[in-house]
């Protein structure tokens, strides 16, 4: 019989508070099996796992069970622990006896009896595990980023310093994302612009960069080290390698739309270039507002081109590529003022949202950089700034802080008052979080030099009153309800997950919390990583961030594509389906569930076959196999039987 | 179509206008609303005790008579019955042993009330799922873009659970008066409360509200106020009256269930709306418009 | 009162996930399930589900990702698909089929999750034992 030695984590008092640790021991230590039983305080530290590797060896145990955490934290911990020890990795198990014990149970006598069960389940499960080795892998050493903001930019840039090839990904038909659209950025007040289109250009022009603009993640197959994508290439109507992006065209065409960059205040063309500094250089045909796509009639665009490059083309095209490893930055959007009721539901033209009030303080945006309201391009004497705008409210709208915003509604405010000396600006907040190098210094420079006037409170309602906007709020520090008439209201909305990305996790198999941002495999631990293995996360797309801390990750993600890229080999986990050749008959029942077409029957042997290399491990073909031919390594038919008994009482 | 019928206390005095406009045009709509027998009190604003299910007797008792009635929605006008019959509702349903307790207390009753039985419903709901183009071939006169200020108060929007709109920019009232030919106004006051029962006691909290009600629907062009309750039509019909007798520069605005004004347009008799019961006479600017 | 005993195969990259979720959120539910975590819920087979019920379950619960959201593609239309049309064996071999439950419960849905297990369990409680008379032995 096995020999295998049972350690019992006590977590501190995590798990040791609601599972009586020396009950358990008592009543695992004559099952089947055990050949030893210790506990410990913390069995993940260095001593305990010292210790679980002494008993290995003292005692030549060929299984370990480790009573703690969820395998998901620490299971891989113990793998190298009993590896280090000379046992193979695959005949360690967790027994899960506090996510799923104690935590979720008050009674002790309840949770003990529960962490008994669940141990004593797992010891039948390592009783039967086989020695198992990884299959290797080879890894293609080329990256792809999906999202080209400034989290985006960043991870491209380390990675192709590194010396690794990558592929940057992006919607829109520029790379920059919402940080080009800013004006001056917290707390130094330098200029969004010069800060971003030098790494925009780096990214252009470098031989290891392949940028992918007005482009789409379509479909994701493979796994770490080997992903296929496919990706969109959306119909711009022009031919971009003939385009050498003078504009003409877009000086030449008669259609005039609403501008998305400057958040629908400046105006663009039907053929445009998102911003005068976009990267590639390039323009695009907006088909759904182009009078020639819609009516045939008009063409200037192609009259006036001097290279010839507009051929109107409207097909989309399929690339594929093949690449190690994915990054997703996907970036966000903010919660639509549309939306929002109370605040005037986006019909009042002098309620802004915050990047748009970023488009009328920039040099570059509508206004050239002087404050004027939308409805008639005055400039605003009073004006007030609403913080946590959906934000932490969880009754209403969105439960968490959207981080950005306390920063830059004190900067939105500085740099009003430095542009109107006679202004008079008003922030509405709930707390100032001003967590950061420089923030809070920041915040109390507004207060004090700038004059801005801070009222703590909320806004209950806005609505216009002849050219004014009434302001109906409280404030909470004297308790007196407050009416500001002013001239111009900027709503620092929340912080949301941008469109499409549901879609997106589809495809790469990755989670997302209840919010829609990305989840991180651990949120202290392995917070630049997926739970699924090679997809890594930058930038807001995880949750609300800002610059500073958008970029530090974004470094962090490019460390780990290059961690995984400096392995000669990977390695796949061997928890695979197999094929008993003796008992197969060929009948290929399982091949039609496998996923990933990793079995195929071979007619002539009459056997199923398998590719280890494409076999996930799902399991399912060893399901449906109706004769025991198909079964999963360390989850085998035998395994789970012996662990249901184990359960119900009648195990050992 | 039939529906069962809450009328509730003032529907039969103090706002018996809004009852006999709203039969009369439902009438003209194929709707037939019938009165609850045997109908009480619905118990007046919902009670935030948690614990005294006293209170909560008067509504579930309503809801058992509707529930006897054998038809599934319950019809309300004033927006308090509305309010109070909802969150009742909703109350026992939410709270098992509440409900049982409730049930166990009143055992002489021969039927027993769970919560969800009976859909409680507001008249601009009701009127709101009529079909638009059946509505505007049911109007008869034409309303020569009359320009109204649409007033919900609190108590057909708050809480959000029992709103029978969004909470805070309700339109069911505007797309009806809509499609009767009507011109809705900016009203950014509409979701304001009236005050409610503090004109009792602080008569002077009321008026100041329905100072500024009155002045921002006028200042955006309205020539009439419409509500759907009762205490909403009093307090801003008999302040307005007040305000304007201490100081004869307040300009004053009537004011008119949105029934009312329907049923004119349906073509009902406007002597149906009683106007004696109204303290700001509305029939001048029916008259400028043609609709008497 | 009577305890269920109730036996459940979590897959490993939802509805264990969800669970370990409800307990870095200190939900509590009621302890008479105890999970067994596999890969995917495809992995499943119905032999061990009945063998569940004939070893003395009183109740089995499978759990898998939302339908589109499967870590393996499509493992969890393949459990949908048995789960079903083992239900409708169910019957005739003696065992009630809502003593199987399957429902999918992602990894951000720690509070579904406690929310399942004591449903669940209620219910179960409520159906009573699956009494061995009932249940045909030689069938399984």
């Amino acid at each position: 019989m096995k020999k295998i030695g049972v350690f019992l984590c006590h977590c501190g008092i995590n798990i040791s508070a609601t599972v009586d640790i020396e009950k358990a021991m008592e009543a695992l230590k004559d099952y089947p099996g055990v050949a030893h039983i210790e506990d410990y305080k913390y069995m993940c530290s260095d001593p305990g796992q010292q210790l679980i590797k002494k008993k290995i060896k003292d005692l030549g145990l060929d299984g370990v069970v480790v009573c703690a955490c969820s395998p998901t934290l620490h299971e891989n911990t113990f793998r190298l622990t009993v590896k280090a020890a000379g046992m193979n990795e695959y005949k360690m198990e967790m027994a899960n006896i506090r996510e799923q014990c104690s935590w979720v149970h008050k009674d002790k006598t309840v949770a003990t009896e529960k962490a008994i069960k669940i141990i004593k389940s797992v010891i039948e499960k390592a009783r039967l595990d086989e020695a198992l080795d990884p299959i290797e892998v080879d890894i293609t050493r080329k990256a792809m980023v999906i999202g080209a903001g400034v989290a985006g930019i960043q991870t491209a840039l380390n990675i192709a310093n590194s010396g690794y090839e990558v592929i940057l990904v992006e919607r829109e038909p520029s790379i920059g994302g919402k940080m080009a659209q800013l004006s001056e950025t917290f707390p130094t007040l330098d200029c969004s612009q010069c800060i971003l289109t030098p790494k925009m250009v780096e990214v252009s022009n470098h031989p290891k960069i392949k940028l992918m603009t007005y482009s789409e993640v379509v479909d994701v197959s493979g796994f770490v080290g080997n992903f296929k994508v496919k990706v969109k290439r959306k119909a711009t109507g022009l031919d971009w390698d003939v385009c050498n992006g003078c504009g003409l065209c877009t000086e030449k065409c008669p259609k005039k739309l609403p501008s998305e960059f400057d958040q629908g205040l400046g105006e663009r063309k039907a053929i445009y270039r998102p911003f005068p500094q976009a990267v590639p250089n390039r323009v695009v045909i907006d088909f759904e507002n182009c009078t020639y796509m819609q009516s045939g009639k008009c063409g200037i665009c192609q009259k006036v081109c001097p290279v010839k490059a507009i051929d109107f083309d409207k097909e989309d095209k399929f690339v594929e590529e093949e690449v190690g490893a994915i990054i997703c930055a996907t970036g966000f959007e903010t919660y639509s003022v549309k939306d929002i009721p109370e605040f005037g539901g986006g019909k009042l033209p002098d309620v802004v949202d915050g990047l748009t009030f970023e488009r009328i303080l920039s040099a570059s945006g509508p206004t050239g950089g002087e404050v004027r309201r939308p409805s008639d391009g005055k400039v605003p004497k009073d004006i007030v700034f609403l913080e946590c705008v959906c934000s932490r409210d969880p009754e209403h709208y969105l439960p968490y802080c959207s981080k950005v915003c306390c920063m830059y509604t004190v900067k939105h405010a500085m740099l009003y008052k430095h542009r109107v000396h006679d202004g008079q600006p008003y922030v509405f907040y709930m707390d100032m979080r001003t967590g950061g190098k420089g923030y809070e210094e920041f915040y109390q420079r507004a207060a004090e030099e700038d004059k801005v006037v801070f009222i703590r409170g909320k806004v209950s309602k806005l609505y216009q009153d002849d050219d004014k906007i009434v302001v109906c709020g409280v404030d909470t520090l004297s308790n007196e309800t407050i009416e500001i008439r002013a001239d111009m209201v900027v709503l620092a909305t929340a912080i949301v997950p941008s469109k499409g990305i549901r879609e997106l996790t589809k495809l790469l198999k990755i989670q997302i919390d209840q919010h829609g941002f990305l989840s991180e495999a651990h949120p202290k631990l392995r917070p630049v990583e997926s739970l699924t293995a090679g997809v890594y996360l930058a930038g807001c797309a995880q949750s609300p961030r800002d610059i500073p801390d958008t970029v530090s990750q974004a470094s962090g993600a490019a460390s780990m594509v290059c961690t995984l890229f400096a392995n000669e080999k990977l390695k796949h986990e061997p928890i695979i389906v197999g094929v008993n050749e003796d008992i197969c008959s060929g009948c290929g029942i399982c091949t039609v569930v496998c996923p990933y077409d990793a079995r195929k029957t071979n007619l002539e042997k009459k056997l199923v076959e398998v590719n280890e290399v494409l076999c996930e491990g799902c399991g399912a073909c060893a399901a449906a196999c109706p004769s025991g031919a198909a079964q999963q390594n360390n989850y085998t038919d035998n395994q789970i039987n012996a662990m249901i008994k184990a359960i119900l009482g009648k195990g050992g | 179509m039939e529906i069962s019928y809450y009328p509730g206390c003032t529907l039969k005095t103090k706002a018996i206008n809004f009852e006999t406009s709203a039969l009369a045009l439902l009438e003209k709509l194929d709707v037939k609303a019938i009165e609850l027998k045997d109908w009480n009190c619905c118990g007046v604003m919902f009670s935030q005790s948690q614990d005294n299910l006293m209170k909560q007797l008067a509504p579930i008792r309503t809801l058992i008579r509707a529930k006897e009635s054998g038809r599934d929605r319950l019809l309300t006008l004033c927006s308090m019955c509305y309010n109070t019959l909802k969150r009742s509702a909703l109350f026992i349903q939410e709270n098992e042993d509440k409900r049982d307790k409730i049930n166990d207390f009143m055992d002489l009753e021969e039927t027993e009330y769970f919560g969800n039985e009976i859909e409680v419903v507001n008249i601009l709901t009701l009127l709101d799922e009529i079909d638009k183009d059946k509505l505007k071939a049911s109007i008869v006169k034409d309303a020569k873009d009359l320009k109204v200020a649409t007033y919900y108060g609190c108590l057909l929007t708050r809480p959000k659970e029992v709103a029978i709109d969004n909470v805070e920019d309700p339109q069911i009232m505007e797309n009806l008066l809509e499609a009767a030919g009507c011109k809705p106004v900016y009203f950014p006051f509409k979701t304001e409360c009236c005050a409610s029962f503090q004109v009792v006691s602080r008569k002077d909290i009321a008026r100041e509200r329905t100072r500024k009600i009155v002045d921002s629907a006028r200042k955006n062009g309205a020539e009439m106020i419409l509500l759907a309750c009762p205490l909403c039509e009093y307090n801003l019909d008999k302040l307005q009256k007040e305000l304007h007798e201490e100081d004869s520069t307040f300009e004053t605005l009537p004011v008119l269930y949105v029934t009312q004004l329907l049923a004119i347009l349906a073509g009902v008799d406007p002597e149906i709306n009683d106007y004696s019961k109204h303290y700001i006479d509305p029939r001048p600017v029916l008259e400028r418009k043609g609709l008497l | 009162m009577f305890e269920p005993k109730i036996i459940a195969f979590y897959c490993k990259w939802c509805t264990s996930a969800g669970a370990d979720l409800a307990g870095t959120s200190r939900l509590q539910y009621a302890p008479n399930i105890v999970g067994i975590r596999v890969m995917c819920s495809s992995r499943v087979d119905p032999e061990h589900i009945l063998n569940a019920f004939k070893e003395g379950a009183d109740g089995v619960l499978i759990g898998g990702c939302h339908p589109g959201d499967c870590h393996y593609k499509s493992g969890n239309y393949v459990t949908l698909r048995r789960i079903t049309l083992l239900k409708t064996m169910m019957e005739d071999l003696g065992i009630s089929a809502d003593r199987l439950r399957l429902d999918w419960i992602s990894a951000a849905e720690g509070k579904r999750f406690a929310e399942v297990v004591t449903e669940f369990t209620e219910q179960i409680r409520e159906k009573g034992p699956l009494k061995k008379e009932s249940l045909k032995e030689e069938a399984v």
